[in-house]
């Protein structure tokens, strides 16, 4: 072993800045304009956006034909699609709430990012079963309410729930999200010179005075908020998951799914904020408030929820030889060496084999090959849901009705704005909102934690 | 950082307790050895009980002790040796397990080679489900989990004397060894000993559900001997009420934990309605064992949610006991309700023959435990981190 000490802690901010610097660092990004990497960004992610745009566009003119979803495959890329952008809102509220319910100090800086992340995905998500349902703007009647035409949503269908579960979620993890930023609305507001911004971050800082009351307040919402928000980390991916586990078809119909789908969702989340950290700490010189330390941490997680992933792979595999049951042994044996082979043995590739990489320190804190690592795991992520999601539909219990489904250029250009959608919420986020929590980072950084017994 | 320094002398444990322990394995003894006298189908399914029980408080603490060595947690230190006291259990279960091991053929179905052969889903599991590989795994699994515990433990303690930091940093590489290999483990030690009790059902979450008990297992009989022996003294100074707080926290999580998994697994059976899986919920829904099934919800979930739910429940030392003592007689309680319906299939049975293997239990418990604190420092003087845990505050 090379220098490690256990008597004392790592610091979760490296080197010693002042509260002055890093209240500067993190309003840079807010207090100066954009340069022109910026501007190509946005282009970027813009013209994706546009696609999906014009894709759906073309889906509502000539209807949803132009997609690939047949019959049986009635599921296709939206539900793919949803399954994956759920997922990865999922790092954001397990790290702003669980992580925080753990004491895990690291977690100060990257979780404001992290929430953020959540919001878009979710929103990003949504949309996927709003278009799905072919007539998005029939989509109010899935709220339940007493109405004219005695209308009444199936209560015991867990679509219906994923209403509600992905509802609450996407509203508590707004007002966690913006409790979180009121003292740094407050410190905006305090330096900024222009009036228009003065009013702006006065409003959203709902008169925040940095008082001790007001942050003994603020100490308790935050921990009640954090209580409330865990079971919902677990919920949404649960019933997401009861989508396909009430069903009988072979291959969705497992005990296992719940725990098995918030792993993945943690999985793919972490994933997707590690990738996307490294760019911001690189571009705004975060390097020391999200420290590769932080990011090994991360890693570390992945490796974890990927090795829980795999664990499910297996033990589905097993009890489908171990049960006896026919169309179950069919299902999997179909998975690995059917007509969907090449989308298996990259889920399994990308989720099990290269984050098993991680076990190794220096590959935990090289950042090129953690960026890959990462990567993969999202690609992976995202083609477990079309292998758990078109596989069983496309063979199922009668083989006269087998089909094979594959997706058009419309449900390609669906899913690039998706992301389109996604990453430019994300890069107006980075320049109207402080990305990391001034007042978080300055309470991990070395010389601010109280300290007990004799002084 | 405060100059907290370690205030920590070895005092002997109070001698009635060990006393108590030997009296309980006394009396515990007589019954079950009786209790095979007379009925020797049933004591095999309480035994059965027994031996789940106690792998779930063995590996259980030695998972608790590894996993504080891969998460880096600091806070737990000042208490890790309760648990790889108790993981000593570890020891002893292939003694519990072979009066199991010669009863076989009264518990496992799928040990008739006669009744396997005119059952085709039976013959096709066969070359899992049969004795030879039977024997070989669970062999394994107690060779691996005292192989891994006697490693893990002997550089802890090693440390005490050397204050060695590379011990440590040792005890962490076994530790992420240990993992993907503890996960497999219990998952085919709970399908192999109770899942295959019913040999035609199946369920992929089994593990995990065995796994929740485990955890909660284990946490509470450290937590119940954590808060005694601090009040009376026998642990270093500093231990704190965020340090209960803490231990009250995750008993609360894993309660919670276990009911999603409980859930989990019930729902989807019962909504999907496939009589493949369904008539495993339905045997436990046979006569008197329906009271005894809603009788899970609330002992092993509602009893501690609510005892442990508000923060000051948390922190106050008798609701800890109680409710340590409670979730340790739950998971009997869940164990029960995951054997005895193989055994007597139309109600609940209870005698005293029930009551004869938890008295052998705590005996055990608290025999292994003494002995094993007889010797050996209470609290891991060594370890590097041991200071900063003293120090831990919320």
């Amino acid at each position: 072993m090379s220098g490690l000490d256990y008597t004392q802690e790592i610091s979760v901010v490296e080197g010693q800045p002042s509260l002055r610097e890093i209240e500067d660092l993190i309003s840079k990004p807010l207090d100066s304009k954009p340069d022109k990497k910026y501007y190509i960004a946005l282009a970027i992610t813009m013209t994706m956006l546009g696609i999906g745009v014009i894709a759906l566009g073309l889906s509502f003119y000539y209807g949803t034909g132009l997609w690939g979803n047949n019959n049986p495959v009635g599921w296709g890329f939206p539900i793919v699609n949803f399954v994956f952008w759920v997922g990865i809102g999922h790092a954001g509220t397990l790290i702003s709430a669980i992580l925080f319910l753990f004491r895990q100090k690291w977690r100060n800086g990257i979780a404001r990012f992290a929430e953020g992340m959540t919001i878009f995905a979710v929103m990003t998500a949504g949309i996927f079963p709003l278009i799905h349902v072919g007539r998005p703007w029939l989509a109010g009647y899935l709220i339940p309410y007493p109405n004219q035409h005695s209308l009444w949503v199936n209560f015991t269908s867990p679509l219906l729930w994923d209403v509600f579960a992905v509802s609450t979620y996407l509203t508590v993890s707004f007002i966690f999200w913006y409790v979180g930023l009121i003292p740094d609305f407050a410190t905006l507001r305090d330096r900024t010179t222009n009036k228009l911004k003065k009013i702006i971050y006065s409003t959203f800082s709902l008169g925040w005075r940095h008082s001790n009351r007001h942050w003994q307040h603020y100490e308790m919402v935050y921990l009640i908020l954090a209580g409330f928000a865990t079971p919902l980390v677990l919920s949404v991916h649960t019933i997401v998951s009861f989508d396909f586990a009430v069903s009988i078809l072979p291959g969705w119909h497992t005990t296992i799914f719940p725990p098995y789908f918030v792993a993945g969702a943690v999985f793919s989340g972490f994933a997707m904020v590690q990738n996307v950290l490294i760019f911001i700490r690189k571009i705004f010189n975060y390097e020391h408030i999200i420290t590769v330390d932080t990011l090994e941490k991360m890693n570390k997680i992945i490796l974890l929820t990927g090795s829980m992933v795999g664990y499910a792979y297996a033990m589905e595999f097993f009890i489908a030889w171990y049960s006896g049951v026919q169309p179950e042994q069919f299902t999997f044996i179909n998975r690995a060496f059917g007509p969907y082979t090449w989308a298996y043995w990259i889920m399994v590739s990308c989720n099990v084999i290269f984050p098993q990489l991680f076990w190794f320190k220096k590959i935990r804190t090289t950042i090129p090959v953690m960026f890959v690592i990462g990567v993969l795991v999202n690609v992976g992520m995202w083609f477990e849901r079309f292998v758990i999601t078109v596989t069983s539909l496309s063979r199922d219990y009668l083989p006269s009705s087998w089909a094979y489904y594959a997706p058009t250029l419309t449900d390609a250009g669906i899913l690039i704005g998706s992301f389109g959608l996604f990453f430019t919420l994300l890069l107006l986020f980075t320049k109207t909102l402080p990305v990391v929590s001034i007042a978080e980072v300055k309470a991990v950084v070395k010389g601010s934690q109280p300290s007990h017994g004799d002084h | 950082m405060s100059s907290t320094s370690i205030e920590y002398t070895k005092k002997d444990l109070p001698s009635n307790v060990t006393k108590l322990g030997a009296a309980l394995v006394v009396i515990g003894l007589v019954i079950t050895i009786l209790a095979y006298f007379i009925d020797h189908t049933r004591s095999a399914f309480n035994n059965l009980i027994l031996l789940m029980f106690l792998s779930s408080v063995g590996v259980g603490s030695l998972f608790l002790v590894v996993i504080e060595y891969l998460g880096g947690a600091v806070w737990s230190v000042p208490f890790r040796r309760i648990s790889e006291f108790f993981g000593a259990v570890l020891l002893i279960l292939p003694i519990i397990a072979i009066p199991v091991y010669f009863n076989l053929h009264d518990l496992f179905h799928w040990t008739h080679i006669e009744s396997v052969a005119g059952d085709k889903l039976l013959e096709e599991k066969s070359p899992y489900l049969n004795e030879m590989f039977f024997t070989i795994r669970v062999l394994a699994y107690f060779l691996i989990w005292i192989m891994f515990y006697l490693v893990i433990t002997r550089n802890s303690r090693k440390q005490d004397v050397s204050g060695d930091q590379k011990l440590t940093k040792k005890n962490i590489r076994y530790s992420a060894i240990f993992i993907p290999v503890f996960a497999i483990t219990l998952t085919f030690a709970s399908i192999d000993w109770l899942m295959s009790l019913e040999p035609h059902w199946f369920s992929t979450i089994f593990g995990i559900y065995y796994f929740s008990g485990t955890v909660l297992t284990a946490l509470a009989i450290a937590t119940f001997a954590i808060v005694s022996l601090n009040e009376k003294g026998l642990l270093v100074k500093g231990i704190t009420k965020d340090h209960y707080y803490s231990l009250g926290a995750l008993m609360f999580a894993f309660t919670n934990f276990w009911a999603y998994i409980a859930f989990s697994q019930y729902l989807l059976i019962w909504y999907a309605n496939l009589p493949e899986e369904t008539f495993w919920f339905l045997a436990r829904w046979e006569g008197s064992w329906m009271y005894f099934s809603i009788g899970l919800i609330i002992v092993r979930f509602l009893v501690p949610y609510i005892g442990l739910l508000s923060q000051p429940s948390k922190m106050n030392p008798k609701r800890l006991k109680i409710m340590s003592v409670w979730i340790l007689f739950a998971h009997i309680y869940d164990l029960y309700w995951l054997i005895m319906p193989t055994y007597s299939k139309d109600g609940i049975v209870f005698g005293w023959i029930e009551f004869g293997f938890p008295l052998l239990a705590g005996g055990i418990l608290i025999l292994v435990f003494n002995m094993r604190a007889k010797n050996q420092n209470l609290v891991p003087i060594g370890d590097p981190k041991l200071k900063r845990g003293l120090n831990f505050r919320l």
